[in-house]
């Protein structure tokens, strides 16, 4: 009988053990809501970035092709021009000569100006930089937590500890609200505050 | 126009090329290039720089830490300070004037914008 006694005491103390792990492992779930959700919010913000990224870098690429075919249809318009000038002068009527030149030297500024606007569009390039730092920086952070709770799973971390880094991490320097065209505050805004700010 | 030699700092490779072929069409090609402020800094103890153009996010020191120092510097307390930056938010600009700079351009610019606010801010 008392072998059984002995038996239900070890059964009964092993069930209060089990039950405390049990509890333990409940509690732990319950403080990885937090980095779960907070990672769960960062991936569809670096998603988002990364939609953005792909709309304004083809909206630039688009915009870079049009004046590469209006400078390519000029250029042709140059040779063909060139080639009248060439066979006007071989035909000695250089009365008509002036006023070519003069269309072809509107073409080329043209071509000029289209150059520099394609320049100009490559400034996509540091915005768009700076949306895939913000990107990558919020998968760095979901990548930290699901590391922290990795880490917490199987032991080795408590979850109020902050995430252990496997790697050196970049640093990544940029503006979170950097877009091609959406801005918080416009241009003729900022020139007004400037304005009332000299005033005052 | 002809004495005027400008200091531009950026981070980004591409925008430095990009404000200087800007500034080199509007006649002003005396131009100096630094990666960022600490860099900008270090620019200055060896070329004689009359007007600055700077980004704001930037490695080793940003625009607006760049533009507070400068301002406690003697020599450059009244120095032209343009920033061309991406931040547009109110309180960065609100910022962005009470740390010194004369002026402020959202980016993308256009190269009108660049040259229209360099000359304001020399007109005073």
């Amino acid at each position: 009988m008392s072998g059984t006694g002995d038996l239900q005491t070890r059964i009964q103390r092993e069930i209060l053990e089990l039950a405390s792990s049990i509890n333990d492992i409940v509690q732990k779930f319950k403080e990885l809501k937090k980095p779960l959700a907070e990672s769960h919010e960062k991936v569809p913000r670096a998603t988002e970035q990364l939609d953005k990224i792909n709309e304004q870098t083809q909206a630039a690429a688009h915009q870079m092709l049009d004046k590469v075919e209006q400078i390519s249809q000029r250029e042709e318009e140059l040779i063909q021009g060139l080639a009248n000038i060439k066979d006007l002068t071989a035909k000695n009527q250089l009365a008509d000569v002036g006023s070519l030149v003069d269309i072809l030297i509107e073409k080329a500024n043209a071509t000029v100006n289209d150059v520099f606007t394609i320049m100009d569009a490559l400034q996509f390039q540091d915005i768009t930089s700076q949306q895939m730092n913000h990107a990558a920086s919020l998968l760095e952070e979901v990548e930290g937590k699901l590391t922290q709770i990795v880490g917490v799973l199987h032991g080795e971390q408590d979850v109020s500890e902050p995430p252990i880094s496997k790697k050196d991490k970049k640093t990544r320097v940029f503006d979170p609200h950097a877009d091609m065209s959406d801005k918080k505050t416009d241009q003729s805004e900022i020139d007004s505050l400037i304005s009332r700010s000299n005033n005052t | 126009m002809a004495d005027l030699k400008i200091l531009a700092v950026d981070d980004s490779p591409t925008m430095r090329r990009i404000i200087i072929n800007t500034l080199k069409r509007a006649g002003y090609n005396e131009v100096v290039e630094a990666t960022d402020g600490k860099d900008a800094l270090a620019k200055l103890k060896v070329e004689e720089v009359n007007f600055v153009i700077t980004d704001w996010n930037m490695p080793e020191m940003d625009g607006l830490t760049f533009v507070t120092t400068l301002r406690s510097m003697e020599e450059y307390k009244s120095i032209p300070i343009l920033m061309v930056t991406t931040r547009s938010v109110k309180d960065d600009i609100v910022d962005a004037l009470k740390a010194g700079v004369n002026n402020y351009i959202v980016k993308p610019f256009t190269p009108d914008t660049l040259i229209q606010k360099i000359e304001q801010i020399l007109a005073g």
